[in-house]
């Protein structure tokens, strides 16, 4: 707490490539806040339009698949709640970086706001997949690589939120859940790779980089419209949570004056 | 066998998830909004 | 190296260090990890016959046959993985997706006539995704990928 006396290096966080001085520009609260007020509008209009045609297009203008019929559609839910389980632990770590290296004044409050909303999105495709699973598999639930590692992934991400309260010192709970989120990063591959490395229960990838898509085209654009959808919708929770959070850490900084907590107290 | 109550179920608990967070965030950046006004107006006349 | 650098390289390092503990438990357990063991595996290593098995496979087209005896059905089904197979016993409701030429996962226990008791069925499906139309046209069509599983007509 002593180091945050220190007058802030404004010279050094000037230098370095557009990247950096994008990051360090933004990386003022302020900055951000007013960047982000411009942003939320077209942020949220634009998720709530692609979520509405992709599930309505999924739910009742998509064909019905040749093996799995009308329970197919279950795929619409489940498949962008996958990814937004992955995708937003990634940029989890991303934030545990960017505060333990950089000491990025934001990252601490970003990972607080990710880290509720991304466990939702996890804990709905644990439960879709569940629901998915019963009338095909016939199961609910069973302990393969793929179900396991997603549900390893559901508990770091409570593990994560419950770090960061679990300290007297704020600055310690956002260091001890920056250290875990990297260390979680390594189930991401586990979660990905697991179909191709074991056997599963789990059906291997439909959508892949490398391949053409397994998917008929007409099951495949209204995917595509809600898993850019919820991946909107995700940033545009994420980035109103963030907005509500700095509002709060300055009335907490006018409340109380005197245990004044600057964004950058390391 | 129907599957409809499958559907329907992880239909719906995606959307009460996605309103539940929506509207946490909303309420949440409201009263911030609202506190931070109040609280700027008090701190303006002292 | 500034300070920035260096807290860099230790959470590469950190990293680093981790993910490869992690690679080598799983790799060490990776004969755990599988869900399924294959028929030719249990018929060339022969497991205990108490221990409970997942028996991952393919049903063998024309192998299916109902016993109705009592109120819940007895059926008896071939898995085979293309090398070997195994005779399948199993009394209860199957999945919805269970079919001749549809991949299953099959728990329960080896007997000493090599058959399998079965105390539960799971049906597995791939990753293709098509309307039935689509299917069917392919089949019409000759362009039918066998990779994909039995064409759609031959379905009950």
């Amino acid at each position: 707490m002593t180091r945050s006396l220190l007058p802030p290096r404004s010279s050094s966080t000037l230098q370095g490539n557009v990247f950096s001085r994008f990051f360090h520009y933004y990386a003022n609260p302020g900055r951000f806040l007013h960047m982000g007020t411009r942003v939320q509008p077209y942020l949220t209009y634009s998720a709530l339009f692609f979520t509405f045609i992709g599930l309505v297009w999924g739910l009742f203008f998509s064909p019905p698949d040749w093996q799995q019929g009308d329970t197919v559609r279950i795929m619409y839910v489940h498949v962008p709640t996958a990814i937004l389980a992955s995708s937003g632990y990634a940029a989890l770590a991303l934030c545990g970086l960017f505060s333990l290296v950089w000491q990025h004044p934001l990252a601490n409050l970003a990972a607080a706001e990710i880290g509720p909303v991304g466990a939702c999105a996890t804990a709905l495709c644990l439960v879709t997949g569940s629901l998915w699973g019963k009338p095909m598999w016939g199961t609910y639930w069973v302990w393969d690589a793929r179900l396991t590692s997603v549900l390893i992934l559901f508990f770091l991400y409570l593990g994560h939120i419950s770090l960061i309260h679990a300290f007297e010192d704020q600055q310690h709970g956002y260091q001890a859940a920056a250290i875990l989120a990297l260390a979680g990063v390594i189930d991401l591959p586990i979660i990905k790779f697991s179909v191709d490395w074991w056997n599963t229960l789990h059906q291997p990838d439909s959508i892949t980089l490398t391949k053409a898509p397994t998917i008929s085209s007409s099951m495949l654009w209204p995917l595509a419209f809600s898993m850019v959808g919820f991946f909107l919708g995700f940033c545009a929770i994420v980035l109103a949570r963030l907005r509500a959070a700095i509002l709060e850490r300055r009335i907490r900084n006018l409340l109380f004056p005197s245990h004044h907590q600057p964004f950058n107290s390391r | 066998m129907t599957h409809l109550p499958f559907i329907v179920a992880s239909y719906g608990i995606t959307l009460i998830t996605i309103i539940v967070l929506s509207v946490g965030a909303i309420r949440r950046l409201r009263r911030a909004r609202a506190q931070l006004a109040s609280l700027e107006k008090i701190t303006h006349q002292s | 190296m500034t300070r920035k650098i260096r807290r860099l390289w230790f959470v590469v390092i950190f990293i680093a260090c981790f993910g490869t503990a992690i690679g080598l438990i799983l790799r060490a357990f990776s004969s755990d990890i599988v869900f399924f063991v294959t028929p030719s595996q249990i018929v060339f290593s022969p497991l205990s016959y108490h221990r409970v098995v997942k028996l991952g496979g393919m049903v063998v087209a024309g192998s299916v046959h109902w016993k109705k005896h009592t109120e819940t059905p007895t059926v008896t089904f071939d898995v085979t993985d293309g090398l070997k197979a195994i005779t399948v016993i199993y009394r209860g409701i199957l999945p919805d997706l269970f079919r001749e030429g549809q991949s299953v996962v099959v728990i329960g226990t080896t007997t000493p006539q090599h058959t399998f008791i079965a105390s539960e069925v799971l049906a597995k499906h791939d990753e293709t995704y098509m309307p039935k139309e689509v299917a069917d046209a392919l089949r019409k069509s000759g362009k039918w990928d066998p990779r994909f599983g039995p064409p759609p007509s031959d379905i009950r």
